[in-house]
């Protein structure tokens, strides 16, 4: 809200929404249940700049983000929002 | 667009609510009498009402008006519109300069937003040559990796189209055989390659890295300190650049490393308490606060601004005396170790900021002891996106979990390169990716990852097993046994390589 946008800070790759038509695609290409793919806390700094562009997203949307990988150029890594938050 | 914001009553809100257009005589007047707009906070917190002031007037007594206060009304405030908002928070909001923080009498702001917009592809900014090989890799049947391909361009050049299709038909051979077969064990593997270079990493907790005055943890403790996910780090530390405009000038620079450096009161005064006559003396000591750079004032605005004291300000000996409002010896306490730790100015938690001019860019570059993330972001001048701490868990808090992979990532591979240890990045980007798998940052042992496998048999097998076994027995734990560590408990194949396959025959089709 308002201030420091994260999503622009050097350390954080690229996170985009993935519209909910698409999720089943995605979860098809990797073979995988939904409550398989790694989480991302639904008050993730992250996730609430997404809101403020989004609006209110809902747990069990998925989230694709685009690294920058030392090894591969950029890789694509997928996580699911989740109420729980894991210390 | 400025408006005014301050601080009322929720009483004299409501009853300025129900008769409308109101005139209201508060006890502040604005030099600025154009303002036709103002936001009131009636929490501290978060602005609730939204006024529109149609005219400021000076106070006129025999006027029949709301008073904000029975006290001091200066001027008459013309509200045609009082509207209840959905709360803002008072961060959103400018004043001269600086996000405001709290809300105690009234302020001429400016809203301040800044867009929320999502990273440019990094995709996008991929040249096209670059773009053109990888195509035609991916023509021959593979995906090659951008960083091979930048390798290929260089020679691409001297090469005619058939060397070139050779060249890429190697390459897919030497990524075939690269490639990790399925269900390899890249754990144990990764696991293994941290840790025997591990064996040889200096066991000497400190190493002074390059700034003066400024030492960081580094070798194997600093190694353990980002496995185990630690709350604080032993030696948190920032590296603040400036923006573009100012990376260049002595002059902001140094105000910047005095807005941040925090000085608490204990630094610059003692602290003497009178048990008989219940009061406390501030004594202020001349060359500390020649040193931070503080004046009297400021520690006296400072003790003010505590709640549930009595300032007494003692002209002659230049010395503050502050007497509880309240007569008890506990008080008295409460009040001596709260003023002890009082900030005078500065950010909570950076102790000492160093500038230093980087060789390589010639830009002022701000080394910190201890580390505040959250509010150095917020300083004007500073350089949100290329600011950085070592405090991995502050990362994660701050800027989300995705950059605090990086963090874990980053700073492991600078310990183990400062040692002189070479150590592939596949291995530690798996241990990042496994430590931020549930959303927040999991220590590598009992306390995180270890521990909550779902495997009651290979949590025992690991630490504490009388614990885990009684547990499991207790509730009645389902163990499927799908992995390693409990398929060798009982003596079955394990579920790796060759043993995650089953075979099963079919028989011949039935041909008649």
């Amino acid at each position: 809200m308002g201030k420091f946008n994260v999503l622009q800070h050097d350390l954080v790759p690229e996170h985009h929404l993935v519209p909910v038509g698409e999720e089943d695609k995605v979860l098809k290409e990797l073979d995988i249940s939904k409550d398989l793919l790694p989480k991302i806390s639904r008050n993730d700094p992250t996730v609430k700049a997404l809101e403020d562009i989004h609006g209110k997203l809902d747990n069990g949307r998925i989230i694709k983000i685009i690294r920058k990988s030392p090894t591969v150029g950029y890789s694509i890594y997928y996580r699911v929002i989740s109420g729980e938050v894991f210390k | 667009m400025k408006v005014l914001v301050w601080k009322d009553t929720k009483k004299n809100m409501e009853s300025l609510v129900k008769n409308l257009p109101r005139k209201y005589a508060v006890d502040f007047s604005p030099r600025d009498q154009s303002i036709k707009e103002a936001y009131i906070s009636v929490d501290g917190k978060t602005f609730t009402f939204r006024a529109v002031i149609d005219s400021i007037a000076p106070y006129d007594e025999t006027e029949q008006n709301v008073l904000k206060k029975k006290s001091s009304p200066k001027t008459v405030f013309e509200i045609t519109t009082l509207e209840k908002i959905d709360p803002i928070p008072l961060i959103e909001f400018k004043a001269s300069g600086k996000y405001l923080k709290e809300m105690k009498t009234w302020n001429i702001a400016e809203r301040s937003l800044t867009e929320m917009k999502e990273k440019e592809a990094y995709a996008d900014t991929v040249p096209k040559d670059i773009n053109e090989i990888v195509e035609d890799a991916k023509k021959l049947g593979f995906s090659l990796p951008l960083t091979v391909a930048y390798d290929v361009l260089k020679y691409k050049k001297s090469l005619d189209k058939k060397e070139y299709t050779h060249l890429l038909k190697r390459l897919h051979e030497d990524i075939v055989k690269k490639e990790i077969d399925p269900h390899e064990a890249v754990g144990i593997i990764a696991a293994q390659s941290i840790g025997e270079p591990g064996t040889q990493m200096t066991m000497r907790t400190f190493h002074f890295a390059g700034v003066r005055e400024m030492n960081v943890t580094l070798g194997l403790p600093r190694l353990i300190e980002i496995v185990d996910a630690r709350r604080i780090p032993s030696t948190p530390s920032m590296t603040i650049y400036l923006k573009k405009e100012y990376s260049k000038s002595d002059e902001t620079v140094m105000s910047v490393v005095k807005e941040l450096e925090n000085t608490s009161l204990i630094d610059v005064a003692d602290v003497i308490t009178n048990v008989a006559e219940m009061y406390l003396t501030i004594r202020p000591n001349a060359n500390r606060m020649k040193e931070r750079i503080v004046a009297f004032n400021d520690i006296l605005d400072a003790t003010e601004k505590v709640k549930g004291i009595t300032v007494i300000r003692d002209e002659k000996d230049q010395e503050i005396v502050v007497k509880p409002q309240q007569e008890s010896f506990k008080k008295l306490y409460q009040v001596q170790e709260q003023l002890k730790i009082l900030t005078i100015k500065g950010i909570p938690g950076i102790k000492r900021a160093i500038a230093r001019i980087e060789p390589s860019t010639k830009e002022w570059v701000i080394y910190t002891q201890g580390s505040n993330l959250k509010d150095v972001l917020e300083l004007d001048e500073v350089d949100g996106n290329r600011t950085y701490t070592n405090d991995i868990i502050e990362i994660a808090t701050v800027l989300g979990i995705e950059a605090g992979r990086n963090a874990i990532f980053m700073e492991s591979q600078r310990t183990l390169q400062e040692q002189g240890l070479e150590v592939d990045q596949r291995h530690l980007m798996l241990m990042a990716d496994m430590m931020t798998f549930g959303g927040g940052v999991r220590a590598v042992g009992r306390q995180g990852i270890s521990g909550r496998k779902s495997s009651v048999l290979a949590r025992a097998a690991f630490e504490i097993t009388t614990k885990h076994l009684l547990r499991a027995g207790l509730i009645g734990e389902v163990d499927p046994l799908s992995g390693v560590a409990e398929n060798i408990i009982v003596g079955q194949p394990i579920t790796l390589g060759t043993g995650a396959v089953n075979l099963v025959y079919k028989g011949l089709k039935n041909t008649k």
